[in-house]
């Protein structure tokens, strides 16, 4: 990729737009500078090398790309004989793409054109996608690793709220053991009481998180001016939240339920008063 | 006294405090390590900007130092109006290129660096010597480099510039001997860098190396003005682009507001989640003993003292919980700190998470007025409660 300079705000005679280079800039660009199809400004390729006067013959949106997103460039495209004659090196390029007819094999025409090459070097496309995606790889292992975090604090914090829940029912239990209810129907209804409570949490932090997903994406898309999706929430994400909250829920409510119906009732009564 | 009554009370449910404190400690050290990678790279990056010395770079316009292939031309004579500069005492050229070098039949793909070896602040020597001014026959390898191209002190390495596929021939090739063994301070892990002299690079490299340079780098008189010397430069020099450290960080800062507002979030999260641990456990254990603290009033307990006793049993979860939290913290924040440093391209000397003193009592005081936030509501609760009322009803 290269830099060019830009100057803008002209209104040139017809005679001198005619001899201009067309230009296609990108639509970001082209809000912030106030440019339209047809307007003219002047290009560079560095701040102090002669200027060549350019049209904007189009106004494009380049595919989005997470790899560039940060760095908030300006793209604009020009034709490849005038990009390359405003650096100064005629016939020369960055690099060719190259399509195979259906039946070559890729590593075979990769081995050959290297093994015939000389100044450049040729990479299959996979290569180059493996290359450029170890930054988001890099993230993602982030992610995880926070995920990891954020989950273990999340399953201590559900697990102390569940315990506290099921002792706030010593009294109440008390009384059921007194009123002969059996231990086991007092721990199911515990359960029944622990697995509601685990599901409705499940399903209200799903909403919770559907509303801070699409608060992300509007205020990154916002931001960067992009498409991108930023967040995302997947079935399997929703899914192994909902079953992590519910396995979570149940074990602790289990715990401490069995710690409860074990306690003999005139303790729990005297602890509850 | 009041820390007795609180511990005895956590000692009272040892399951649901030992809960609450591990709940702390995660959350503590997730706050932490949000607060190390808030500003850890900048520190980090400004550390190392420094570390040589120079306070300011000069860049082609619109680009940081080494961010692009983009370099600017005339570079001898803007080298010498740099120098000129009241308050600049050095400043030195470097150019950054792509060569290859001969390693039997192979070509192995190299960055060199043109350099003024008496005013550089890209690399230390770390075996055998500098480059002398002017030199054209010696050569300094990275050890990635050396690694690659097999060479040590005293080898030769042959240098060749631009591959031209039209004429199958290589635009200049030179032989050089290896002087010294350096650490590029900038350089990715692993990136093969080597060194030579501005002027030779600038021949190897062929014509688009004709008087030109990717960076200087700029050092201010310590007993001078930094800012003042900078504008000067930025009249003197309109067509470039004049950074100081300052500056730099900004714009870094700037491309990693994704890790500032992830911390951000995080932190606040961890924080939330702090105050409800803490808040519900104070509220159960104020609901549990509201007879016990209406005696208390009745018999003359101040509602200070009570509120006090409530603050001081948030602080008996918070202040261990924090301790070990920062424990837990600093471990993994080595972890993610190794996850973060993978990032293909940047400089190995940079750091995520810089654990200073400032940031470790940032975390700690922070967590410390959470601890406080949530005992107020229980606290409040607990004092207000209306006594005789609450001893009808607790005798019922």
């Amino acid at each position: 990729m290269h830099r060019i300079v830009i100057a803008l705000g002209l209104l040139l005679p017809a005679h001198l737009t005619a001899q201009a280079l067309d230009i296609a800039v990108e639509r970001r660009f082209a809000e912030v500078a106030h440019l339209r199809v047809g307007d003219t400004v002047w290009v560079a390729p560095t701040a102090d090398a002669p200027e060549h006067l350019a049209r904007v013959a189009a106004i494009i949106e380049p595919a989005a790309d997470p790899a560039t997103i940060m760095r908030r460039d300006y793209r604009v495209r020009l034709h490849l004989p005038d990009l390359a004659a405003l650096l100064g090196q005629p016939d020369r390029v960055d690099r060719f793409a190259v399509a195979l007819a259906p039946g070559i094999g890729i590593d075979s025409t990769v081995d050959r054109l290297n093994r015939v090459a000389f100044g450049y070097e040729a990479f299959p496309s996979s290569a180059i996608a493996s290359q450029s995606s170890t930054t988001f790889l890099v993230v993602s292992r982030f992610h995880r690793a926070i995920a990891f975090i954020s989950v273990l604090a999340s399953a201590i914090f559900l697990l102390c709220l569940m315990v506290l829940k099921v002792e706030a029912r010593r009294q109440d239990v008390a009384v059921l053991r007194f009123i002969g209810i059996s231990r086991r129907t007092i721990f199911r209804s515990l359960m029944i009481e622990s697995t509601l409570i685990a599901v409705a949490g499940a399903l209200v932090g799903t909403l919770l998180a559907a509303a801070a997903s699409g608060a992300v994406n509007w205020y990154y898309q916002g931001s960067f001016s992009t498409s991108l999706v930023f967040s995302l929430l997947q079935g399997r994400t929703v899914l192994f939240a909902i079953l992590l909250s519910i396995v979570l829920g149940l074990a602790a409510g289990a715990l401490a339920s069995w710690r409860l119906v074990r306690t003999d009732p005139l303790v729990l009564w005297r602890r509850a008063g | 006294m009041n820390w007795l009554w609180a511990v005895r009370d956590l000692l009272r449910h040892p399951v649901r405090s030992l809960l609450a404190l591990l709940g702390i400690a995660v959350a503590s050290a997730l706050l932490l390590d949000m607060v190390l990678l808030s500003g850890g790279i900048e520190r980090s990056f400004e550390k190392l900007l420094l570390s040589r010395g120079y306070q300011v770079r000069v860049s082609p316009k619109g680009t940081l130092p080494f961010d692009s292939e983009a370099s600017f031309g005339s570079a001898r004579s803007i080298l010498e109006q740099i120098r000129a500069t009241p308050g600049v005492v050095q400043a030195g050229p470097i150019l950054g290129a792509s060569l290859f070098a001969r390693r039997d039949t192979l070509l192995v793909p190299l960055v060199a660096y043109g350099i003024d070896p008496t005013a550089q602040g890209i690399y230390v020597v770390e075996e055998g010597g500098d480059l002398p001014p002017g030199d054209t026959t010696h050569v300094l390898l990275g050890a990635p480099a050396a690694r690659r191209l097999g060479a040590r002190l005293g080898d030769s390495v042959t240098l060749v510039g631009r591959l031209d596929p039209q004429v199958v021939a290589p635009a200049r090739s030179v032989r050089l001997a290896v002087r010294g063994i350096v650490h590029f301070l900038y350089d990715a892990r692993d990136q093969p860098s080597i060194a030579v002299t501005w002027p030779l690079l600038q021949g190897i490299e062929g014509s688009r190396g004709a008087d030109r340079a990717s960076v200087m780098v700029v050092r201010v008189a310590d007993e001078a003005d930094t800012g003042t010397v900078v504008r000067q430069l930025r009249r003197e020099l309109p067509t470039l682009g004049i950074n100081t450290v300052g500056d730099l960080v900004a714009k870094f800062r700037e491309r990693l507001a994704y890790f500032r507002q992830l911390s951000f979030i995080l932190g606040s999260i961890a924080l939330v989640v702090t105050v409800l641990l803490v808040g519900t456990l104070l509220a159960i254990t104020v609901n549990e003993r509201i007879g016990e603290i209406a005696t208390m009033r009745a018999i003359g307990i101040s509602r200070a003292a009570v509120v006090r006793q409530v603050i001081v049993q948030g602080m008996t979860l918070v202040v261990p919980g924090g301790v070990l939290g920062i424990v837990l913290g600093l471990g993994a924040a080595r972890w993610l700190d190794a996850i973060l440093t993978s990032f293909p391209g940047l400089p190995a000397a940079i750091s995520f998470f810089v654990a200073e003193p400032r940031q470790l009592l940032v975390a700690a005081l922070t967590l410390l007025v959470t601890g406080l936030v949530a005992g107020i509501l229980p606290a409040w609760r607990a004092a207000s409660a209306p006594i005789a009322a609450t001893l009808r009803s607790d005798a019922t």
